[in-house]
Order: structure tokens, then C-alpha cells, then sequence
């Protein structure tokens, strides 16, 4: 199944992030926690998550040309990023979404 | 070929290089993979949509190409310019190009896997009823994973998928001669892969040379040794002399040497479809009695082909001329094509394929190649020997009788000492050299081998008039031991 969660009533500005993910996957898992949580974090009131799993809707993966799974796109704001990994390393995430990485302790 | 229903035969499927496929005793390994490997430029690619396209055109096996590293759409427009109908196939479905080529600026974080591509990858085979698929490039998307273990493991997962569906599935990668850790990196691929090729793209002679090796073909007899190969305009070829045997040609008809009286020595001159091969002193004449050859031929009506190396097409016309033998009709008319070649321009494996062309286009009968001991020359002597066997079998297979002129070096005239050492195959064998007759030195002619048919042992000379190109009177049996002398003398006179 492929659903929109929405998370959040604001659509405006937010941020936007499509996950493609391959079923019950270890890798595809941890990435949907991974990005739950950043998400939550990060943006608590704007953020939208777009799920496809690509096991249910292969022809999905050659059409947006997807290599490897987990693979998450950032659609909006503006540049399209994409991030292929579980996303374990939170600081590369932050990185390239141009967010400011954990505070020093 | 009950042989093949037999458990656990392994089934093959044609290359569709026919080299490869007598080098391989039938192609690739059917549902089995198969890993190519080897530097860049090397012709990995090329091979691999060669497999590609034959199985979809001529075996009814629809394949997938992923394209890691080039983008889908340039490998399609590169492999059209071999005349394939990639666009053609790709519409009639049984061909699928996948852009697998990774945006320079993704992110990394944390691991990931091919999932989601083998599931993508799964749905588009079923629709298409794929076969084949090609995953080129591999090395691009195991450098993503950047990580030992990992490479390892989505490098199982997909050889264990492409047995599952049993796909036929063909990798290529790169690996770099000179960095043996490369090799190390990924020495864990041919351990895994049922068939694996090397490829090598080496400089002999600053001439870039190609040749491919089967280091592995599990449950298949293969040939070990490295075997030359080109790219030309229709893919690769593989010259590999082990598989390919000649068709017997039947000794029936005969054609003329040009020259009446050596036509009298061989039985009534050469057989047609086979080769002779003049070795000659140099200044003994091997470009005229080429040409005598060719333009009896035109004579006779038959189309011509006179290659020449390193040597002008109008000094040979002229030289001709000056023993009244004119080539300017023919060449007018059309039956004789003549082509000067340049042997450092090319390797030896290129020559053979422009000379491969010249015969497929022109349609000669007849076909002079002067000197042959100018491949010998370029791309080192084993693959110039291979090749000029594969020319000789070329020509054997088209009924075309060709005559090749090799150079004598060497002081020992008794050895052959031609560079190629092609007289062993060679159907014919003419020899002229010099010899030194009463303190003049005359061409003697004399006919070492004639395939088939009964052929005079005299030495003869070998004489250039004005008026044409004859030989001299036979010695007298009785004089046997002063023969040469004797056939010196009359030769004065003899000179029509």
C-alpha cells in the first residue's frame, strides 16, 4: 500500500519526503523509524511522508529510477535530494537537508 | 542430441560471436552467469549487448540491460551504430534498457541494498518473458556500497536471484591490469560466476591489440589460451583458430597463375578456392607475379582484389606495365579493385577485418595479398599469425583462390624463414630466390609444395621482359647436377 501519512495539518512550506521501501526489510524498517524520528525532531509541525513500497509496485522503482532500497527523497523545499541508506547516520541526513547537527555537549 | 536431456547437462546459449562461441564449445552458460572483466575501453560492453541483441533477435530471449554507469540511452544509440535495432527492438519488447546510474549528488546514510531494484527488475522480466539480463558496470554500484562484507553479500543476493528466475545473466566490471588490488577486491566474482572472461586492451608494437581469455566455464570444456579479438563495425569478433575448420574445398577447376609455363609446373595451375603463397627474395618480383595472377583473372571476366601494404596502387600498375601487363582496363571496367594499406595504421586484427569487408563487398574470385609478411609487422607476431590463418580460412570458406606474397629474410633460403610461418597451411608454395649463374644473378623459381596434384621439382628461372613475365626452359633431365647452369643459359634465349 502506498499512503500519505499526514502528519501534519500545514502542508504549507513543509517539508516533504517520499520513502521508497522494499516490504518488512531490515533495512527498509529501520528507515521508516530513522525518518519518523528526524522527522518528528526536526520538523514536528510541517513534514509529510509518502510511502511506496516498491515490493507491491515494482514498476514504480524503474520508473523513478530507484536503485537500491531503503532510497528517501526530499520533494520539497526546493532542491529534490535523495538519500539512499537505513538513515542510521543522522548526521549526513541533517548535512544535506541543511539542518544544524546535534548541539555539543 | 540426447545428451541434452541428460541431468545437470549444462545448456548454452549462442554469444552470438561465433568466436566466442567455438572458444566456449557453445556460448554462454543458459541460466547461469556470466562475469566479463576488464579495463576500460576494453570492450566489455560492446560484447555484452552483442549477447544481448542475438538472443533477442535469433533465440527468442527478450533481455534486460541495467546500465550502471553510462546512461541508458547512449549505450542504446552506441550499440545502433553497429547496426543493431535497438529502438526496433525495444519496441517489439524484447529488449529493455534500465537507467541504473546513480545522481552524482546522493547522500549516504546507513546501509542499504538491491531489493527494490531485484523486485523492480523481476516485475519488467515477467512482463517482457525476459531471459537475458546484463547488469553493466557492477563495479560502479558495489563501489557504493564501499564496503567489503557488504559488496559481497548484494553481490550473492543477486547472483542467487538470477538463479532463481533463471535468468542467463551477464556482468561486466572493471578491472585495472595495473592495480592488482582491483582484482583482489573483486576476486571473490569469478569464484562466483560460472563463466568468467577477461579482457585485455594491450599496446604491442604501439599498436593497440584486444584479446579476451575464458578463465573459468564451470562443467564446460573451453580453450585456455587468450585468444585475439576486434571491435568492428558489426561488434566483436574473436579470431580463434582452435574452433574455426575451413570447409573442404573440392579440387576440381583450376586457375591460372598468369604465367603459361608455371601453370605447366603445378598440373594446370591452382586449384580453385585455394591459397598459394609466394615467398620471394626482396627485388625477386613477389608484386609482379601477384599481379600477373590478378590480371589473368580479369582476364578470364572474373572480379579482382589486389591488396597491396605499404606499397602505392599506381607503382604497381606501373611497375606491371613496364612487362606489358596492364591493370588500368580492368581497374576502369570495375572487375579489379585495387587498395593500398598502410600497415602501421592499423593492428593486424583490423587489417583482417578491412580485408573481411573488401571481400564482402567486392565479391572477388581472385584475390592477391602483397606482402602478407606485412601483418607480421603489427600487433605482434602470435595474433598476425592468427590472423593470417584466419584470412586464409576466410578466403577458403568463400571460394575465393587467393595468392599471398611473404618476404624472404634470412640468409638459409632452404629454411622458411617467413615471419608468419604460414607455409604449413598455405595450399601452395612457391619460392623465388636468387641464384648466381655464371656471374649473373637470375630469379629461380621453384615450386616447394602443390597441395593435391603432381608439380615439377625443377628450379626454373623466373624471367621480366618486355614483352611479359615468363619462365625458362626446362634443364635436360640428362644433366641433372649442372641443370641450374644449363637452364641459366638457355634463359637468354629464351626471352619470348
Amino acid at each position: 500500500m502506498n499512503d500519505t501519512l499526514p502528519v501534519s495539518d500545514n502542508p504549507n512550506g513543509a517539508y516533504v519526503f517520499r520513502l521508497y521501501f522494499a516490504g518488512g526489510a531490515p533495512n527498509s524498517v529501520r528507515a521508516l523509524a530513522n525518518l519518523y524520528a528526524i522527522c518528528r525532531k526536526h520538523f514536528p509541525e510541517s513534514h509529510r511522508i509518502e510511502l511506496i513500497d516498491v515490493l507491491k509496485d515494482p514498476m514504480r522503482a524503474l520508473t523513478d529510477a530507484i536503485l537500491v532500497t531503503p532510497t528517501v527523497v526530499k520533494l520539497s523545499p526546493e532542491p529534490a535530494l535523495q538519500i539512499i541508506g537505513n538513515l542510521s547516520e543522522e548526521e549526513e541526513v541533517l548535512r544535506a537537508l541543511g539542518l544544524p547537527q546535534k548541539e555539543s555537549e | 542430441m540426447s545428451d541434452k536431456k541428460r541431468a545437470g547437462f549444462l545448456e548454452k546459449i549462442s554469444s552470438g560471436v561465433e568466436g566466442f562461441d567455438d572458444i566456449t564449445a557453445g556460448g554462454l552458460p543458459l541460466r547461469h552467469t556470466t562475469l566479463l572483466m576488464g579495463g576500460p575501453g576494453c570492450g566489455k560492453t560492446v560484447f555484452a549487448l552483442q549477447m544481448l541483441v542475438s538472443g533477442a533477435m535469433r533465440h527468442h530471449a527478450p533481455g534486460i540491460f541495467v546500465a550502471f554507469e553510462e546512461r541508458a540511452h547512449l549505450v542504446s544509440a552506441n550499440a545502433e551504430t553497429f547496426g543493431w535495432d535497438m529502438r526496433g527492438l525495444e519496441k517489439k519488447k524484447k529488449l529493455f534498457f534500465v537507467d541504473a546510474c546513480m545522481r552524482s549528488d546522493v547522500v549516504k546514510s546507513g546501509a542499504f541494498d538491491l531489493t527494490g531494484l531485484l523486485a523492480a527488475l523481476e516485475a519488467k522480466a515477467r512482463e517482457m518473458g525476459a531471459k537475458l539480463i546484463v547488469f553493466d558496470a557492477i563495479d560502479v554500484l558495489l563501489n557504493l556500497l564501499d564496503d567489503p562484507a557488504a559488496e559481497c553479500r548484494e553481490l550473492y543476493r543477486l547472483h542467487e536471484w538470477l538463479m532463481r528466475h533463471e535468468l542467463t545473466g551477464v556482468l561486466t566490471t572493471k578491472i585495472d591490469d595495473n592495480a592488482p588490488a582491483t582484482a583482489q577486491r573483486y576476486g571473490f566474482m569469478p569464484f562466483m560466476a560460472d563463466c568468467a572472461v577477461l579482457l585485455h586492451q594491450r599496446v604491442t608494437d604501439r599498436v593497440a591489440v584486444r584479446s579476451m581469455r575464458v578463465l573459468k566455464y564451470r562443467g564446460s570444456p573451453h580453450v585456455l589460451n587468450e585468444v585475439p579479438f576486434v571491435i568492428g563495425p558489426e561488434g566483436v569478433e574473436v579470431g580463434s583458430s582452435n574452433g574455426v575448420h575451413p570447409e573442404p574445398q573440392p579440387f576440381k577447376d583450376r586457375v591460372s597463375t598468369g604465367i603459361e609455363r608455371l601453370d605447366e609446373m603445378l598440373g594446370g595451375g591452382f586449384y580453385r578456392g585455394t591459397n598459394a603463397l609466394i615467398t620471394a627474395s626482396s627485388g625477386a618480383g613477389k608484386s609482379m607475379l601477384a599481379g600477373v595472377f590478378i590480371e589473368a583473372a580479369c582476364r578470364r571476366g572474373e572480379r579482382a582484389l589486389f591488396i597491396s601494404f605499404d606499397e602505392n596502387s599506381h607503382d604497381i600498375e606501373r611497375d606491371l606495365a613496364t612487362v606489358s601487363i596492364p591493370l588500368a582496363p580492368h581497374l576502369a571496367s570495375g572487375l579489379l579493385r585495387m587498395e593500398a594499406v598502410r600497415t602501421e595504421a592499423a593492428s593486424s586484427e583490423e587489417h583482417f577485418m578491412r580485408i573481411k569487408r573488401l571481400i564482402t563487398e567486392h565479391h572477388p574470385r581472385c584475390v592477391a595479398i602483397d606482402p602478407l609478411s606485412a601483418l607480421a609487422r603489427v600487433g605482434g607476431g602470435l595474433a598476425a599469425r592468427a590472423v593470417a590463418e584466419r584470412l586464409i580460412y576466410l578466403c577458403r570458406n568463400a571460394g575465393v583462390t587467393v595468392l599471398f606474397t611473404s618476404l624472404l629474410e634470412g640468409f638459409d633460403q632452404q629454411l622458411e624463414t617467413t615471419t608468419l610461418h604460414v607455409s604449413t597451411i598455405s595450399d601452395s608454395w612457391i619460392q623465388v630466390t636468387y641464384a648466381l649463374e655464371s656471374g649473373a644473378r637470375n630469379r629461380a623459381l621453384s615450386i616447394i609444395k602443390s597441395r593435391g596434384s603432381k608439380h615439377s621439382n625443377q628450379q626454373r628461372e623466373l624471367i621480366f621482359s618486355d614483352t611479359g613475365i615468363s619462365l625458362a626452359d626446362p634443364p635436360s633431365p640428362a644433366v641433372e647436377a649442372a641443370s641450374n647452369h644449363e637452364s641459366a643459359v638457355s634463359a637468354g634465349e629464351e626471352s619470348q
